[in-house]
């Protein structure tokens, strides 16, 4: 109940930062037409507010937030983002085998001929299949 | 009408055996990369196309045409056995798909996907084949005013969808139709929420929400839940019982309506151009839900959820092909590319085809019967294989189903700032099942949110804010009348639902 609360209340402060900044700063201000850039946006700011509002007012109950392993899924999102910066300055190539060494290893895969598999013998073969046969540039 | 020799002839140029060789081979291709997620048959067939170049036009439209094909039904195989959609227009099969294959029954959702996908892409090759013409004339008539009642009717199903809450509900909506809003409106062209990023002009990569949010979300789960010794990605039992690895015949059968509703839905979309068979797959998977004695059953393994979805995802493409044969209009992306074949071979496709190349045409016909025989075929060699893959231990699956996510997004949406966008919206996927907040409601949001505003914006300035003007509309006004009954039978229904789930003694914790 409380987490629906909290999450109503985020989507009325999030459909007031929506209608008042967000819209203004990111749609142009048109004034013909019958539906102008700001339009529709403001009308779906409204709808978050009074959406969150009725949250507030009778929580549905059915969040799990306390059902998730957050501590590791932040770790596995964190290798994610660490392998999308990482791909920008080193490519595919160097990249993919120690991201999957990473990810494989934080799953608590320890056997030599998975962690070949995925580490070396994955990469090889998207390599393989995206660079060679298909003849497209890998990231 | 051609003559019934060139018909003939036609459909006997389909069986020469270079031509069968060609759509063979484009039906396992189709099904190799359909199974690669984000790379999907669309860029097998743009990477295609320079090869067919040199060929006979049959037989490089009917390869062409064999990728396309083969492209949906693999696409349903990391859905189901990964909750990985390889295209976006089989995320819906992820929903039943792959809580079959968890409960060790991934034979029997890929069979499922590849039988339904299979009849719902006959039966639109069929009115295709019968009654083209007709169908391209009406679907002609639909105008931006009949195209909001479709997309109308198309959010009141989806709130067939919605869950428990209606206010969860909304909310989903309301943010998908946000994230829709990205890029540039369709009325002034004028850049919305692209906050600097002019990789964003074009809105949000398809590709990229999709899989991030129903792919790359999941995967963070489930990898988030390892613990201890490493399990198969997928369990299965040494002795399976047949049941559990095939579809019978009467489980088959039990699915005709939900494989006949889903096919004539994907087939009247099919036939609009530029709705796409994403919209038809989520709309036919809830019309299903909404017509089964079983609605709180979808989602947990219900043959119905995939039968629904692929029949519709699958019969899109023989109806795309009704503008694009008879009045030269290419209704989706694949059916553009088809159309630079023709070309590519000096065939001109519009009103005279049917006359000037009739040959070409009934030869196409009959290719794209034999592809779906072909579909057949190869899916069923190939599921056994990538069911066996499935049973490698999930450490090894998660990872390189997110290597194949990265490569294939940055494939699809031209580089690594797709990938960005697709972490971006697994971790708002996150988020948003932790609270309960409806992923499934905001993608559709997300797919049908740039059509609807187009429609609505057009239908505005032709109605130039008379809405009495509505009445020269009728199609539109029925469309839109059904859309409002839609909704308040789902509604009540949901109603009752609630009232039921409120004096049942076996309530969840709420």
């Amino acid at each position: 109940m409380a987490t629906d609360r909290y999450t109503g209340l985020f989507f009325i402060l999030f459909g007031v930062v929506l209608y008042a900044v967000i819209v203004p700063w990111q749609a142009e201000t048109v004034e013909y037409g019958w539906l102008r850039p700001r339009t529709l946006p403001r009308v779906l700011a409204v709808v978050l507010v009074l959406c969150g509002l009725a949250l507030v007012w009778r929580p549905v109950g059915d969040a799990r937030p306390g059902n998730l392993h957050w501590g590791r899924a932040i770790a596995f999102a964190a290798v994610l983002v660490g392998g999308l910066v990482l791909m920008t300055r080193l490519g595919f190539v160097w990249t993919a085998p120690v991201m999957a060494l990473a990810l494989m290893w934080l799953a608590h895969e320890r056997r030599a001929l998975w962690l070949v598999l995925g580490v070396v013998g994955m990469p090889a073969l998207i390599w393989f299949t995206v660079a060679i046969m298909l003849e497209r540039p890998l990231p | 009408m051609p003559e019934i020799e060139i018909i003939l002839a036609g459909l006997g140029d389909a069986f020469q055996p270079v031509t069968l060789l060609f759509v063979l081979a484009g039906v396992a291709l189709g099904q190799f990369v359909g199974a690669v997620p984000g790379i999907g048959p669309v860029m097998a067939m743009a990477i295609a196309i320079p090869f067919t170049f040199g060929m006979d036009p049959l037989a490089g439209i009917g390869f062409l045409v064999g990728v396309n094909k083969g492209g949906l039904v693999g696409g349903a195989i990391p859905a189901v056995l990964m909750n990985t959609p390889g295209t976006p227009d089989a995320a819906a099969t992820a929903f039943d798909g792959y809580p079959l294959a968890k409960q060790g029954k991934p034979l029997k959702a890929t069979k499922m996907a590849l039988y339904s996908s299979v009849t719902g892409d006959t039966f639109s090759d069929i009115v295709l084949i019968t009654v083209s013409a007709p169908l391209a004339i009406l679907a002609l008539k639909m105008g931006p005013v009949e195209v909001l009642g479709v997309m109308l009717l198309a959010f009141a199903v989806i709130a067939g969808l919605m869950g428990a809450s209606l206010i969860k509900g909304a909310i989903a909506i309301a943010l998908g139709l946000l994230a829709a809003m990205v890029g540039t409106d369709p009325e002034h062209a004028t850049p919305r929420f692209i906050f600097g990023n002019f990789e964003l002009y074009d809105g949000l990569p398809l590709a990229s929400v999709a899989i991030g949010m129903l792919a790359i979300s999941e995967l963070l789960r489930r990898l988030s839940e390892t613990s201890g010794r490493p399990r198969p990605a997928i369990a299965l039992p040494r002795h399976q019982p047949r049941a559990d690895r095939s579809v019978s015949w009467a489980e088959y059968w039990g699915c005709r309506f939900t494989i006949a509703r889903g096919a004539v839905i994907g087939t009247i979309l099919g036939a609009l151009p530029g709705i796409g068979s994403t919209a038809a797959a989520f709309m036919s998977y809830a019309s299903a839900k909404a017509a089964s004695k079983q609605p709180a059953s979808f989602g947990k393994g219900n043959l119905h959820g995939i039968a629904a979805t692929e029949a519709a995802n699958s019969s899109v493409m023989g109806a795309n092909m009704i503008p694009l044969l008879t009045l030269g209009i290419p209704g989706s992306v694949s059916a553009a590319l088809i159309i630079s074949a023709f070309m590519i071979h000096g065939v001109q496709p519009g009103p005279f085809l049917f006359e000037q190349q009739g040959r070409l045409i009934y030869g196409l016909f009959g290719a794209m019967i034999i592809a779906n025989m072909l579909n057949l075929l190869v899916g069923q060699l190939g599921l056994r294989f990538w069911a066996r893959v499935i049973t490698a231990p999930e450490p090894f699956i998660f990872a390189s189903a997110l290597l194949m996510c990265f490569v294939g997004v940055s494939l699809a949406s031209g580089g690594l700032f797709g990938v960005g966008v697709m972490l971006v919206f697994a971790l708002l996927a996150f988020v948003m099942s932790a609270l309960g907040l409806s992923v499934v409601v905001f993608i559709i949001a997300f797919f049908l949110g740039p059509r609807l505003e187009i429609s609505l914006s057009q239908t505005l300035a032709l109605l130039n804010g008379d809405p009495l003007k509505l009445l020269n509309y009728p199609v539109a006004l029925v469309l839109m009348a059904l859309a409002a009954v839609t909704a308040v039978m789902l509604a009540r229904r949901r109603d009752r639902g609630h009232d039921a789930d409120e004096n049942s003694p076996s309530k969840p914790d709420a």
